[in-house]
């Protein structure tokens, strides 16, 4: 893992970002939206691992929260742990797994959901919990048609590491 | 790292919360979103030509009916224009008689600042971000229509950018007025895309496709941030009900919420 992925995985959150705020947040389908800030996180995470998958989510969110004009750490919050657990689950059992970036996906976008609802509701605001509970489905089923060109094209981008390249969860001393 | 990222998120949600449009970090923020600004319209044109090519096949399944609809109330309009145009002289010349001293009005006392929306309402907040801001004139509480009618006010505002809260939003309520009986109320977000005219007392007569239009101020010393006679849309049905202290009136919205594009900031215009 190098600066030059650091700065691949950048701009490519920076364009998905910008994609999501003027595009692909009017395409609503039966309540649901296409995230695909969400969908190139996860792929970036997958494939760069959790300290990836936490550094992207916050940047993604950031950019989120500034184009938007909303509070700003919110998205950040939400997405930081998105990455981070996405990374996670890259860097240990869904390393070699054909259905991990779908799986990954359907997940989290029911997480992120309901971690952003909580958050509304915490902070406060409206918190519709009906109209984010109706629109899930719509939008698993919207996230995961963009999950196979989006992971195309960040995995053309990030090639995929050794295993030896992953943080290693223990270390033997002795 | 997880955990200084989380902290520096909380940090950030905290002070953007206690001082939301002011503030060190409100002016970082404006200095982001003017430097997004650029990519987000640039992608918003990039894309539109797609979106207009999906409405116009959309709607060319309803053209031939709809046609016929718009041709029908064009003659009613045309109708409706002669007969405001005399009234309206009458009107002139009766203010100049009695030296009427009048408030702002829509639209002579406006300009518009018309610009471009960058980014859409999600889920949770009614809210737009619209390419124009305090430097082209628009100040908190400016309202902001489309071609159709009033959509929502300024709520945050940015040099380069600013955010409206659309009505919508369940925080948003609109002194407004049924112009062909007279009645007023507040225009509030009602079910599946309606609105609802509310606070009308049960003895008014308030009939299907009244036009309703903001108020505006009634007394100086509690301005309104809409001026007088923004359309906002027609009656859909008016009922009372045996439960309800108010008569339940429902309105269609000229304004297309899901499908915002270009709109217009009403500044006040200097008073030559």
């Amino acid at each position: 893992m190098s600066a030059v992925d650091g700065l691949k995985a950048a701009a490519l959150l920076f364009v998905a970002a910008i994609l999501q705020l003027s595009i692909f947040s009017q395409a609503r389908v039966l309540g649901g939206e296409p995230d695909l800030l969400l969908v190139t996180l996860v792929a970036v995470a997958l494939l760069r691992g959790s300290l990836f998958g936490a550094g992207g989510g916050f940047f993604g969110g950031l950019i989120l929260d500034t184009g938007t004009l909303s509070k700003l750490g919110l998205s950040s919050l939400v997405l930081t742990v998105a990455g981070y657990w996405i990374g996670r689950y890259g860097e240990t059992t869904g390393r070699d797994r054909r259905h991990a970036p779908f799986l990954s996906v359907a997940t989290i976008t029911a997480l992120y959901s309901f971690g952003v609802l909580v958050v509304h509701f915490v902070l406060g605001e409206p918190a519709p919990a009906g109209a984010v509970f109706r629109g899930l489905l719509p939008s698993i089923v919207l996230n995961l048609i963009l999950t196979a060109p989006t992971y195309w094209l960040v995995r053309r981008l990030l090639r995929p590491l050794d295993r030896g390249d992953y943080a290693t969860e223990v270390q033997l001393l002795g | 790292m997880l955990v200084g990222l989380v902290l520096l998120a909380l940090v950030l949600l905290t002070v953007s919360f206690r001082s939301p449009t002011s503030g060190a970090l409100h002016s970082a923020q404006g200095w982001g979103a003017a430097a997004l600004r650029p990519f987000q319209v640039a992608a918003e044109r990039v894309a539109r030509p797609f979106g207009d090519a999906y409405d116009w096949a959309a709607g060319l399944a309803s053209a031939k009916s709809e046609n016929e609809k718009l041709r029908k109330q064009l003659r009613d309009a045309t109708a409706t224009a002669t007969a405001n145009a005399d009234a309206r002289q009458q009107l002139a010349e009766l203010k100049r008689l009695m030296h009427y001293e009048g408030l702002k009005s829509f639209p002579n006392d406006y300009r518009a600042v018309n610009t471009t929306v960058i980014s859409f309402p999600g889920t949770f907040a009614k809210q737009v971000t619209i390419a124009a801001g305090s430097d082209d004139g628009i100040a908190l509480n400016t309202p902001v229509v489309t071609a159709d009618g009033l959509i929502g006010h300024v709520t945050n505002v940015f040099p380069k950018t600013a955010q409206v809260t659309l009505l919508t939003d369940p925080s948003s309520s609109v002194p407004a007025i049924d112009v062909t009986h007279g009645v007023t109320g507040l225009i509030q977000r009602g079910p599946q895309g309606t609105f609802i005219l509310n606070r009308v007392p049960k003895d008014a007569v308030v009939e299907k496709g009244d036009l309703i239009v903001t108020r505006g101020t009634v007394d100086r010393r509690y301005p309104d941030y809409y001026p007088r006679g923004i359309q906002v849309g027609t009656v859909l049905s008016a009922s009372p009900s045996d439960i309800a202290t108010f008569l339940t009136v429902q309105v269609t919205p000229f304004a297309q919420f899901d499908s915002l594009d270009a709109v217009a900031a009403l500044v006040p215009a200097k008073r030559k």
